[in-house]
């Protein structure tokens, strides 16, 4: 080997380690591809020239005076890498991520949940319905039960004034109260099947009785029948069995007959 | 070259984050270490870490095989010699990044030597040779620069490297056969 050539040599050293001008390392770089002793050298100084970078890694021994970089660093790292649209990774988590369905069964699910909820609203309007129909009859029942309570403390109230005319009957009493007529009855028998007792009014001045009310007594034979016309106008008060519904004159002898003259 | 850093290569390749992650944690102090060594600056040095990571990331077929720590030192040192360039005017020196693959000639087998045992390996040197090695790699100054600094002759300083390198590589050998 030649002396210009060991100065080669030495410039091969020194490119290896890196610190030849670019300009030099071009052209150091260029000779090795054609020099075989010079490329030689270049394989066996570059793996220590990297082992010289390869000494500085960061000690992570705290007790030897740790040079180590910040935990942060990686996260702005991995950040930025894990944001790139190509990462693989990133894609496999989306995959695990929110289930995306295919059009059809959308289409599906959603004309299921709208039917769901037409049904729904159909069966919910009708239970509205049929809720507001059942509080309207209860709203009459309760009204009518109102009116008979009524009636009934009136007729009570009535029945028990000092200041009631009270006509003695066999079957029990007229009695005659603020323009209002009743019927206490007991003791009655039950009406033949097809029958029931109907009450007769005489009108004042009049010689034709007039159809009253309709009853059939209770279980024990009572019946308290409040009639509507007015006191003060009738002269007397009958009692027959009519078939049911009633007649327009009497049938059968009455069995109460009664003035209130 | 390490099959496992390969198989993580080619991950990092087909845009696998994972592979990227277990490929930082790997070499994330050697990056830092290069760059704190040449910088002296935590700020400048955890920049640095971060552009070459991230040009690993958006760049991977740049390493084209070989001992994949001497190309990341190789990347992470011309890195930091740009920064040096731009703080003040300097003599240009930089090592290849991406060689042909005739010329990727790293011994694997020094990657599996630890740090410590690489600076226990450099401190072996006399000072004449570590100070002029240390001075053109981590300085990113170039041999004429050394001469000046030192007032050493320039064929003095060349010598001097070469020799220091012949007997690291002598002594990073004996670390492998043991």
């Amino acid at each position: 080997m030649t002396a210009p050539h060991e100065s080669m040599l030495d410039d091969v050293a020194v490119y290896a380690l890196g610190a030849l001008p670019a300009s030099d390392a071009r052209r150091m770089q260029d000779h090795i591809a054609s020099c075989e002793s010079c490329a030689a050298e270049y394989r066996a100084l570059a793996p220590a020239a990297a082992a010289v970078g390869m000494s500085a890694e960061a000690c992570p021994d705290e007790e030897r005076g740790a040079v180590v970089a910040s935990p942060l660093l990686k996260a702005r790292i991995m950040q930025q890498v894990r944001r790139d649209p190509g990462n693989t990774a990133r894609n496999r988590v989306s995959r695990r991520g929110p289930l995306v369905w295919p059009p059809y069964l959308v289409a599906a699910a959603c004309f299921a949940i709208a039917l769901y909820s037409s049904l729904m609203n159909l069966s919910l309007m009708q239970q509205l319905k049929s809720d507001q129909s059942q509080l309207s009859q209860t709203q009459h029942r309760s009204t009518a039960l109102a009116q008979n309570l009524a009636a009934e403390r009136e007729t009570i109230a009535d029945l028990t004034s000092d200041q009631a005319e009270r006509f003695n009957i066999a079957e029990g009493q007229i009695v005659r109260v603020n323009h209002h007529l009743y019927l206490t009855l007991h003791d009655l028998r039950a009406p033949e099947r097809g029958k029931v007792y109907q009450a007769w009014t005489l009108p004042k001045g009049s010689k034709v009785m007039e159809p009253s009310l309709t009853f059939v007594p209770d279980a024990h034979g009572a019946a308290v029948i409040a009639l509507p016309q007015n006191a003060d106008q009738t002269a007397a008060v009958a009692v027959s069995v009519e078939p049911q519904g009633g007649s327009k004159q009497p049938t059968s002898k009455p069995l109460v007959v009664q003035s209130l003259v | 070259m390490d099959r496992d850093v390969e198989e993580l290569m080619a991950r990092v390749r087909a845009r696998d984050a994972d592979a990227f992650e277990v490929l930082y944690d790997r070499y994330h102090r050697l990056v830092y270490g290069v760059a704190m060594r040449m910088t002296n600056d935590v700020s400048a040095a955890e920049d640095l870490t971060q552009a070459v990571f991230l040009k690993l990331w958006s760049t991977p077929e740049l390493f084209r095989g070989g001992n994949f720590a001497a190309w990341i030192v190789r990347v992470t040192r011309n890195r930091a010699l740009d920064m040096l360039r731009s703080r003040a005017g300097r003599s240009e020196s930089e090592l290849p990044e991406s060689l042909p693959e005739a010329d990727s000639i790293e011994d694997v087998a020094f990657a599996n030597i630890d740090a410590s045992r690489l600076r226990a390996a450099l401190d072996t040197l006399p000072a004449e040779q570590r100070e002029p090695i240390e001075l053109g790699f981590f300085s990113g100054i170039t041999h004429e620069e050394i001469a000046r600094r030192s007032g050493i002759p320039l064929g003095t300083i060349k010598t001097r490297i070469r020799a220091g390198l012949r007997r690291l590589r002598s002594t990073l050998d004996g670390l492998v056969t043991v």
